[in-house]
């Protein structure tokens, strides 16, 4: 008796048969309601507008009419302007994610290993708040700083450095720049936990084995950091390369990615089909980016991811 | 292989000191435990040795070189963690491997001595495997190995065995002093378990609130105790209240319940003034064992207790309890609770400390 109470005591502890332990599948109750929303407005819009990108292309037209052709898709592979938007668009979704890195690894870190609890909270706030504001307001604070008649080119015209405007914004710099702005804590967020996980003494240990901090940084620290790089850089990557906000605002429609083409074939020609069909290269140009990135850092992981 | 000396060393957190001037040799070869309660300042002081924390004041000499001021990599010392802190991303080979690769060993020779370590800590064939796939003890035994292969000057371990069940607890004990002794390391171990320390060690410093209070052998430890703490931290013992009166060198005359006893003394027990009498409970003789001895006194018994290999009676002496403990032998004899017995112990085994 006072064995099988121990063993069921045990194996809920070990996590391994809760389900089994609170009454088997009735648990599963508890998601319908996240299905019932996902299906609803994610999988039955995202696989409509999957379907209307194989009708053929008839402004104006919306519904879904069954005049099955690859004729949009032809189109996109064929023309310049839209080729190259794919891949202007995974270049700058990369250089995003690599930046956003570069950037976030250290200030995670620093908030990783802060143990005063009153400066940890003041930190994560700091990281908290630049995600508060919605996106457009915070690209008009940006175009305030870049802009021509921005303060950057303010103050660096009237200090007599540069004797015209430097061009930061509505061109790729701009929508990096507002982009990594963008993306910086999900990255941040994504690394915090993951670094906090790695004990200490792991670190002691490779420094008493004769290692100096900064060798036990890139033998120890960063290799196991790699679960929060690998999740971190994929969250931007997939933000950045799906984002329309950002490159419109920042890029004033003259840097152009696949988000914009999909907005002027839908909003400004009305040709849905067309520009469902470029959504669907979006989607699969990220997933297969994913898919590849993914595999590349497992590797270098040791398989640990 | 190299001694280590302790000068004058402190750690000051905010207000408090977390360990106060500590002043201690360890001699080359020597094992020697800090033992103590959680926040006493063993560990503190064990990373104030190993570079990871900085001394408030005071000096750490390893051999003859002062190393007070230097980062842990410059420290040439080995340590193991309680958790064991074995590199998760790299296998058992390349665990091993880190420090000789540091060292900028060739890659044969590498190879050779990961080898050795292996077959040294009984893990022969285990290069492949990662931590995830090791028990406790492996683990345990990763970490030494790879400590070990660096040849360090000195070892240190934190609570290295707290982690384990307590069978293989009781089998590491022994394979990692047979093992230093093989190696002739110094070796500071940090415990709060008095069985550890008692077992492998040849001299324990017992530490309590940032000091070491008491250092000596385990024998000298157990056996004559300095402070009540020190007796209550290290094995059982009956504590009892007594009044001095009178003493003559190391000897002292005391009252229990109207008997006279004597006892040895500790420093400041004074003659009219109260003391605790410490005896331990394996010590004091029951029945017929008390022999010839004068020092006896009569005991009411409460309680009988049976544990197998052990018979453990409370006793009433006055108004106060003692407890008894003997070898449980097919002849002994056995008292039933109610019943008056006679009990001694010889003044040795006594220890009067300054209440």
């Amino acid at each position: 008796m006072a064995i099988a109470e121990t063993q069921a005591i045990s194996s809920i502890r070990s996590g391994g048969s809760i389900t089994e332990a609170l009454g088997g599948f009735r648990l599963w109750w508890l998601v319908v309601p996240a299905f019932v929303l996902f299906l609803c407005f994610f999988v039955v819009p995202a696989v409509s507008l999957f379907a209307i990108a194989f009708d053929k292309s008839v402004p104006g037209v919306v519904t879904f009419a069954g005049n099955f052709t690859f004729d949009n898709f032809v189109r996109i592979f064929t023309r310049p302007l839209y080729y190259m938007a794919i891949l202007r668009s995974i270049g700058i979704a990369a250089v995003v994610a690599a930046c956003a890195l570069v950037i976030g690894y250290p200030l995670a870190f620093v908030i990783a290993k802060t143990e005063h609890p009153g400066r940890n909270t003041f930190l994560m706030i700091l990281v908290l708040s630049a995600m508060q504001l919605d996106t457009v307001i915070r690209m008009y604070g940006l175009m305030v700083l870049l802009g021509d008649s921005g303060l950057v080119n303010g103050a660096l015209l009237a200090s007599g450095l540069i004797s015209k405007p430097l061009p930061l914004m509505y061109n790729t710099f701009g929508v990096v720049v507002g982009l990594v702005q963008v993306t910086l804590p999900f990255m941040v967020l994504s690394l915090i936990g993951i670094i906090k996980a790695i004990h200490p003494s792991l670190e002691e240990a490779a420094r008493s084995l004769g290692a100096t901090r900064a060798q036990a940084f890139w033998r120890v620290v960063l290799p196991l950091s790699m679960p929060g790089i690998l999740a971190g850089s994929l969250l931007v990557f997939a933000l950045s390369i799906s984002s329309y906000v950002v490159p419109a605002l920042m890029g004033g429609w003259k840097v152009m990615v696949l988000p914009i083409h999909i907005y002027q074939q839908i909003a400004e020609t009305g040709r849905w089909q067309f520009g469902a069909a470029i959504a669907v290269v979006l989607f699969l140009t990220s997933l297969l980016a994913v898919f590849i990135y993914h595999k590349a850092a497992a590797r270098t992981a040791g398989g640990r991811t | 292989m190299s001694d280590i000396r302790l000068v004058n060393l402190t750690k000051t957190y905010g207000e408090g000191n977390a360990v106060s001037e500590i002043n201690l040799n360890i001699g080359e070869g020597e094992f020697f435990s800090l033992l103590g309660p959680s926040g006493c300042g063993k560990s503190t002081t064990l990373r104030m040795v190993a570079g990871f924390i900085k001394p408030s004041s005071g000096r750490i000499l390893i051999g003859s070189d002062d190393v007070t001021g230097l980062p842990p990599e410059k420290r040439d010392i080995g340590i193991v963690f309680q958790n064991y802190a074995i590199f998760p991303h790299m296998n058992v080979a390349e665990n091993i491997a880190f420090g000789l690769k540091l060292r900028k060993r060739g890659r044969e020779e590498i190879a050779r001595r990961v080898t050795e370590a292996l077959k040294q800590v009984g893990l022969a064939g285990y290069g492949e495997r990662y931590q995830r796939q090791l028990s406790g003890g492996e683990q345990q035994r990763v970490a030494l190995a790879r400590v070990l292969v660096t040849e360090p000057r000195i070892l240190l371990l934190d609570e290295p065995l707290s982690a384990l069940d307590k069978g293989l607890r009781e089998e590491m004990k022994f394979w990692i002093k047979d093992l230093q002794k093989k190696l002739g390391i110094t070796t500071v171990y940090v415990t709060h378990d008095q069985d550890e320390a008692l077992t492998m060690s040849d001299r324990i410093g017992v530490m309590q609130k940032s000091r070491i209070i008491q250092i000596g052998t385990p024998q000298e430890i157990y056996e004559r105790p300095k402070t009540l703490f020190v007796t209550s931290f290290i094995g059982h013992s009956n504590i009892l209240d007594v009044t001095v009166r009178g003493r003559h060198g190391d000897d002292v005359t005391v009252d229990l319940a109207g008997r006279e006893l004597r006892a040895r003394a500790a420093d400041g027990v004074a003659p009219g003034g109260a003391a605790k009498l410490v005896v331990r409970p394996e010590n004091v003789l029951l029945g017929g064992a008390v022999g010839e001895r004068d020092m006896r006194l009569d005991a009411t018994v409460l309680s009988e207790t049976y544990q197998g290999a052990i018979v453990r009676y409370r006793l009433q002496v006055g108004a106060q309890e003692i407890v008894a403990e003997r070898q449980n032998q097919a002849h002994v004899e056995r008292f039933a609770p109610g019943t008056v017995v006679t009990i001694g112990w010889d003044p040795e085994w006594s220890e009067a400390l300054v209440a």
